[in-house]
């Protein structure tokens, strides 16, 4: 495992710097204190890393066995285009969840707990960083009539909560309980990406691929475990964070989380152009499982702090009787455990886009009554903002007929005006590089 | 036991394996401690997911070792593996799955640039200084030393 760091054009770092002092204005805390909550790991470099050593020749898809693409310009142009919307997604999403966190990170309960989020923001800088790399190290005018790698940067840098390409980086958090559900269920998301994305038909992309996703593990991680911890707390009446109230965090997630994989019907360009190799459908089904045994693992967490003389075997008996009679065992309620909402729950796009599914899968024909199953489903904060304002708006035009639903579809998110978003409002322009006034 | 005849996957480490290793360090130690786990794992996960290994059969975690690389250590500069821990279910015994877990960390060390492995034992325990030695591990010019601190005692 040879890797080789890459840092960008100065103009395009201090770009990527200048973006950072606004969103991420802690990064020399942690950088600080890196020693103290990391000992002996590699000190943090914000730079591209690429793997040495990846297959050189096409894993899937109707080039599969040729050379891997080097260049933009052996690509086809509707092949540029494809891969130039996978890394601008994929770019949006790194920068949009910095954004997120920051919201929120002040208020975590635990100084470990806050600078493992840090350190995972400092990461997805260093992911975005990575995809500028890709659209700015070779010419892509050439492959893809016109479009040049600085313009999709400069757009990407000036996306904000709203503006973001896919949805789940355009709500913002509403408390700390946030941060950590988004890493144990989106960054999830992120790691079933990068995986796929590691047979890329072109190499620069696939070689990105595996620092990040050594990175995503930590990711992971700086979700799952403070979950855990929490579940721990809740079942022995400590802390201020209960499993209701991580339930309607994976509510608010999780749906969102299900559409990054794009249309449940969709994908077959990505494997045809070996640019992934599972279609959209496959790596959904393998997600869902995967935070099945999340949910399970947090349960049994709870369980055996709530009944410390249970053995292993006997907690997993009270879990499978109470979560099949939906019962109650020794003052533990079913709804005290975590739940998997069904996949069609609360979806505004792909196959279930607009129906009204419920949390366990059964089906509402009005839109009150949905819109009161939602109400005491989802985090209170995020009920009362604009997401939910426009969603309930936009189904009721979808439920009475009055929009169809590919229309409605296309109407979520209302995007914000892309531009503008840098506090400092100058914009991100190349060489901002003036002392601060 | 039927699973025990299903095939054994070996595979990187992840942050859903922590509830599996638990268990079976409950089965080893009779000790349940899910904090002092989630704590390593956190380590090991954010510093290199690929030195550390699970055996899964019929999807479920049946053993463990964990693994990292170091520099700088006891004045050691070039890069070193370490394995540090390991377990595996006692239903799972006496079915090479330390071998097959020491051999993946080895492969990923080796890419990694490391040219040794250590690790510590404890010499009265001959059933892992034996499986370590058959593996081809062979005392280190670098002991391990330890003194006892008393409680209150003048430097
Ligand atoms: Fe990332
Ligand atoms: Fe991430």
């Amino acid at each position: 495992m040879n890797v080789a760091e890459v840092t960008l054009e100065k103009k395009y770092h201090r770009a990527v710097e200048h973006w950072r002092r606004h969103w991420l204005p802690d990064y020399e805390t942690l950088l600080a204190q890196w020693d103290r909550y990391f000992p002996q790991d590699e000190p943090f470099c914000l730079c591209a890393k690429m793997e040495c050593g990846t297959p050189d020749r096409v894993a899937v898809g109707e080039h599969a066995g040729e050379a891997k693409r080097l260049a933009p310009d052996e690509l086809s142009e509707e092949e540029a285009r494809h891969l130039l919307a996978i890394i601008r997604a994929q770019a949006s999403t790194e920068f949009g969840s910095i954004q997120q966190h920051s919201g929120t990170l002040a208020r975590a309960q635990d100084d470990e707990d806050r600078f493992w989020v840090l350190r995972v923001m400092a990461e997805e800088l260093r992911h975005g960083y990575q995809m500028f790399h890709l659209l700015l190290s070779q010419d892509w005018s050439k492959a893809a009539a016109g479009v040049r790698g600085e313009e999709m940067v400069e757009e990407i840098l000036s996306m904000g909560t709203g503006s973001h390409v896919l949805d789940a980086f355009n709500l913002e958090y509403d408390s700390f309980v946030d941060n950590v559900c988004f890493a144990a269920l989106v960054d999830r998301v992120g790691k079933y990406q990068l995986t796929m994305q590691k047979v890329c038909a072109y190499k620069p992309m696939a070689d990105s691929m595996p620092p990040m996703l050594r990175e995503e593990a930590f990711h992971l991680a700086a979700g799952v475990i403070p979950m855990r911890r929490w579940a721990k707390r809740a079942a022995q009446g400590e802390g201020f964070i209960t499993m209701q109230g991580l339930q309607r965090s994976i509510n608010k997630w999780y749906p969102r989380a299900l559409e990054m994989f794009g249309d449940e019907r969709g994908g077959d360009s990505n494997v045809r152009m070996g640019f992934k190799d599972m279609k959209n459908r496959q790596a959904q089904d393998l997600y869902i499982e995967e935070v099945r045994r999340m949910i399970r693992d947090i349960n049994a967490r709870y369980l055996r702090a709530r009944f410390p003389g249970y053995t292993p075997e006997k907690s997993d008996q009270v879990l499978d009787e109470v979560e099949r009679s939906r019962g109650r065992h020794d003052g533990v309620a079913f709804e005290d455990l975590l739940r998997l909402p069904d996949r069609r729950f609360f979806r505004r796009k792909g196959e279930p886009a607009w129906t009204m599914v419920g949390l366990e899968g059964e089906s509402f024909a009005e839109v009150d009554d949905y819109l009161r199953h939602l109400a005491q489903r989802l985090p209170e904060a995020y009920l009362a903002g604009g997401d939910m304002k426009r969603y309930a708006e936009t189904l009721r035009l979808v439920v009475s007929g009055q929009l169809g639903v590919e229309d409605a579809i296309r109407k979520m998110p209302r995007l914000k005006r892309v531009g503008g978003n840098c506090p400092c409002s100058r914009a991100v322009r190349w060489v901002v590089e003036e002392p601060a006034s | 036991m039927p699973e025990v005849q299903a095939e054994v996957r070996i595979r990187p480490l992840d942050e859903l394996d922590i509830g599996s290793i638990v268990r079976i360090d409950e089965r080893i130690t009779g000790a349940y401690r899910p904090d002092l786990w989630e704590q390593r794992i956190g380590y090991y996960l954010r510093r290199d997911p690929e030195a550390s290994r699970v055996a899964e059969s019929g999807g479920r975690v049946v053993g463990f070792m964990l693994g990292d690389v170091r520099a700088g250590e006891f004045g050691i500069e070039e890069p070193g593996g370490w394995i540090e821990r390991f377990g595996i279910d006692p239903d799972y015994r006496g079915r090479d799955l330390r071998t097959r877990l020491v051999s993946a960390i080895l492969a990923h060390l080796r890419e990694r640039g490391a040219t040794k492995v250590r690790t510590l034992v404890d010499r009265k325990d001959a059933g892992v200084t034996g499986f370590l030695t058959a593996l081809g591990f062979t005392p280190s010019p670098l002991q391990a030393l330890e003194r006892h601190i008393e409680p209150r005692e003048s430097p």
